[in-house]
């Protein structure tokens, strides 16, 4: 369903060059849960916003249901991260003066049509399966870590995208609250959402269908 | 909820920031309002003091001026076809142009010579209280004629004939009291003996008869030759001559007091401008990672440029509507104290409201352009890992 072929991305910042990645390669299956793991600096966030279509490559395809999404117009982009893919990141980056149902509302906020009943409704039912039924009214501030990154995973949910990218959701959260996210997003993907995830807890990587290994820009295995 | 709610929601969150550019923009409409209604009257008034300074039209009879000599003997000048001018008509048709509110007076002069105990002297009939308008500099010894048979002297003239304030005189028959002696002004005036005009018409013309015409006309709203092309169309058979020389100096005054105003106002303007330029890019900088997040959610360049410039318009706004009735109060607060109030009464326009408001927005935007085309142009990746 979700293709990288040949991926390569160098930053250039400053006249230096870093290559970050390097001929990658990566196939996503329906409803598949992908871990990447690696090192700190083997460029696992790169991949995963080339991936996401956040970050443009040097070169290569990503085939998004057969199309090369590269390629795409501004507009259809948007429309791709609107609707079909969506992203979790290791900071919640929630919107801090809308409430937790505004935040899971944000996707739909994306124009000037107001958002209906429907859409309210869907919030918070989202808001329920990621265990913080009640709690929508709360400004993001009076919420722990594990329910921000909570709220930021119903927020991912609201549009029933078709994949899920998420950059160590963990990564801020104590062992326990972690366990408890992976056990959320184990749940998701049970319910058919494909999954992207990176980390570098080999621990949480057990949780996925399968698990790739990077270091240094390329995939090692 | 929709896209809109997110500018809303940040400018109530940060109200302060948002109170303060609503603050300095207001001050500045506010600024640019009173400061242009006061200088409009202001102006006004600066033009009606310097009518003062003389008349800018002539109207004359026309006439074919000659000089004759024949064989080496000078007749002297001769004046040919002189058509006579009708006191009432000049004046009615003068009422009656396209631009009679910018006539401010119309002064005619009966011109003609007499005797007094064997010298000779010019006697000027004239309307004396339009007279004292048009010749606000007058400094008279005594008092202004009031009586039909008053006359005022002219400094030289009063000498040479020796005439005092509260004397009496003979002109042409009947006796006249010298009610006042101008003090000298260095022109024409000082020479000559002014009769108010009904006497001048019945000791020395006729009835209704007048040699010539002075007008003033207010020229801030209109230029002098439209006013002396639309009395020449009342009055095809007359001579109108515009005095280019004095309009051209009492203008100068005035628009320079507008000019002045106009960059003060564009200074403030500007100022405001690179305000919200400033507090809108800072701002802009201060969200880039929520940029990068909306981005990431799939809104548009055009919805992030849209938030930001929300922001500046609903700003704009505010300011424009409040600043245009807080300059309104404060000109009218300014004018006051100006002692001017009653000169223009000032009225609120809705014509001026939608102006300002459109000015002010179309700034506000402006400012808020480039921060906010910078903060749509940024890639959803780069933005999220900045700062
Ligand atoms: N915007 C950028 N400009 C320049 N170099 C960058 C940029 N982003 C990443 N890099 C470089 O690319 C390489 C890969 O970075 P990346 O963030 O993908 O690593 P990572 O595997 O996610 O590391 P971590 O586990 O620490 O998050 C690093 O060497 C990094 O310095
Ligand atoms: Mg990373």
């Amino acid at each position: 369903m979700l293709e990288a072929k040949n991926i390569t991305k160098t930053f250039q910042s400053e006249g230096v060059e870093t290559p970050a990645l390097r001929d990658v390669n990566l196939s996503l299956g329906k409803g598949e849960f992908v871990g990447i793991v690696g090192r700190s600096g083997s460029g696992k966030t790169t991949f995963l916003n080339v991936l996401s279509t956040l970050l443009a490559p040097n070169s290569g395809q990503i085939l998004y249901q057969g199309e090369d999404v590269t390629g795409f117009s501004a507009q259809r982009l948007n429309e791709l991260r609107n609707r079909d893919f969506a992203v979790v990141f290791q900071f919640h980056y929630l919107l801090p003066y809308l409430t937790a149902r505004e935040n899971v509302l944000l996707p739909f906020m994306n124009g000037l049509g107001t958002v209906g009943r429907e859409e309210i409704a869907r919030a918070e039912q989202c808001l329920e399966r990621v265990g913080l039924a009640g709690k929508g009214g709360k400004l993001p501030g009076h919420l722990s870590g594990g329910e921000q990154q909570r709220v930021a995973i119903a927020r991912a949910l609201v549009k029933k995208s078709t994949v899920l990218f998420a950059d160590e959701p963990t990564g801020n959260l104590d062992k326990a609250t972690g366990e408890s996210v992976m056990d959320l997003l184990a749940g998701l993907k049970r319910d058919g959402l494909a999954i992207v995830m990176v980390t570098h807890d080999e621990d949480y990587a057990r949780g996925a269908d399968r698990v790739v290994r990077m270091a240094d820009g390329v995939v090692v295995g | 909820m929709n896209i809109l709610t997110i500018p809303l929601r940040t400018m109530r969150k940060k109200w302060v920031k948002t109170l303060l550019l609503l603050l300095v923009f207001t001050l500045s409409v506010v600024s640019i309002v009173s400061l242009n209604y006061v200088s409009r009257v202001v102006g006004e008034s600066l033009e009606k003091k310097l009518t003062a300074y003389g008349a800018n039209i002539l109207v004359m009879p026309r006439s074919e001026k000659l000089t004759v000599s024949y064989g080496g003997f000078s007749m002297g000048d001769m004046l040919m076809g002189v058509t006579d001018l009708r006191e009432s008509e000049v004046e009615e048709k003068i009422q009656s142009i396209g631009y009679r509110d910018r006539i401010s007076v119309v002064a005619p002069k009966l011109v003609a010579m007499t005797r007094v105990g064997g010298a000779a002297v010019g006697v000027v009939g004239v309307r004396f209280e339009r007279e004292k308008v048009l010749k606000g500099y007058w400094a008279v010894d005594g008092a202004f004629p009031v009586a039909e048979n008053e006359i005022l002297a002219g400094a030289k003239a009063a000498e040479k004939l020796g005439l005092w304030a509260g004397g009496t005189v003979d002109l042409g028959g009947r006796i006249a009291l010298v009610s006042g002696v101008l003090q000298p002004t260095g022109s024409d005036d000082d020479s000559v003996l002014f009769v108010g005009m009904d006497f001048a018409q019945a000791a020395f013309g006729q009835a209704d008869h007048v040699s010539f015409v002075e007008v003033s006309a207010l020229c801030a709203g209109c230029p002098i030759d439209e006013i002396v092309a639309q009395i020449a169309e009342k009055l095809p058979d007359v001579e109108i001559q515009a005095l280019q020389s004095i309009v051209k100096q009492r203008m100068y005054s005035v628009h320079f007091v507008e000019h002045l105003i106009l960059t003060v106002s564009l200074v403030i303007l500007f100022i405001a401008c690179c305000m919200v330029g400033a507090t809108m890019l800072s701002s802009v900088n201060e969200r880039i990672k929520e940029i990068g997040l909306l981005r990431s959610l799939g809104f548009s360049r055009g919805g992030i440029f849209g938030i930001f410039c929300f922001e500046a318009v609903l700003i704009g706004m505010a300011a424009g509507v409040i600043g245009y009735f807080g300059g309104y109060a404060l000109s009218l607060k300014v004018l006051a104290l100006l002692d001017m109030a009653g000169e223009a009464e000032l009225a609120l326009h809705p014509v001026h409201l939608a102006l300002t408001c459109l000015l002010i927005v179309g700034v506000s935007v402006l400012a808020a352009f480039f921060p906010s085309w910078k903060a749509a142009s940024i890639e959803p990746s780069t933005a999220l890992i900045s700062l």
